[in-house]
């Protein structure tokens, strides 16, 4: 997770290290029993949100409403149904597209299908509904779904639809 | 169960979020309709494809070391 929001694996490490001291500081405030990784993630969010970002990355201004959910089902259901594409899209590439969302559906991804959490422990770490959580990740997916497929083209991995 | 509402819940149904009554009538609808199953088992490759390539690294020995260090001299 801190790897995806900084970009970068040296200021990962040192958010880890913050955030592992700042829980250190504030276990009191945890609440046994509760999920614990939910906890550190959202310390490590937090931390993210009002330090590195402002010194590294800007926020981004992307209307992430004005993305269209686009199928690459559609695209090639007659040529590659079962997406035996994917399988030749090496790890590096997976990360970049990701590291390449918008960050809203970055991390939103990124606690899905990195860290495995649930819609209501992922809505808790972002503090929005549910319902919001279910959107991203729908449109995340769909966006991280072409990048790839359009990577895969450029590769010749599979043939595009000429448009 | 028609095809749109179907695939308005399919994340959901993939990600195990859906009440068993849904799960069952999506589970009804794409055993019944050839291309939405289809779409299914692509979206169900997609996401097995990047869980798989984007395992979490954990953090480094030095990374631990680091953290324990300073955790000791709090």
């Amino acid at each position: 997770m801190a790897l995806r929001l900084t970009g970068n694996p040296a200021e990962a490490d040192d958010l880890v290290q913050e955030t592992m001291l700042k829980a250190y500081r504030a276990w009191h405030q945890f609440e046994r029993g509760t999920n614990a990784k939910g906890w550190l993630l959202t310390i490590l969010r937090h931390a993210f949100i009002n330090e590195y970002r402002r010194r590294t990355r800007h926020p981004e201004t992307v209307d992430i409403d004005a993305i269209e959910p686009f199928s690459v089902f559609e695209e090639v259901q007659d040529d590659d149904p079962q997406g035996t594409f994917f399988d030749r899209i090496v790890d590096d590439e997976v990360l970049r597209a990701i590291d390449q969302l918008p960050e809203q559906f970055r991390e939103t991804v990124v606690l899905s299908d990195v860290e495995g959490m649930s819609y209501e422990e992922i809505a808790r770490v972002l503090d929005v509904p549910v319902g919001t959580v279910k959107s991203r990740l729908f449109r995340a997916r769909r966006l991280l779904q072409r990048k790839l497929y359009e990577y895969a083209v450029g590769m010749g991995y599979i043939k595009g639809n000429a448009t | 169960m028609n095809c749109r509402e179907c695939k308005e819940h399919l994340y959901e149904y993939l990600d195990r979020e859906l009440t068993p009554a849904v799960a069952e009538e999506i589970r009804q609808h794409i055993a019944e309709c050839p291309p939405c199953g289809e779409s299914f088992d692509f979206e169900k490759v997609f996401l097995t494809f990047v869980r798989a390539r984007c395992r979490a690294h954990g953090a480094s020995p030095e990374l631990r070391r680091r953290i324990l260090d300073e955790l000791l001299d709090e």
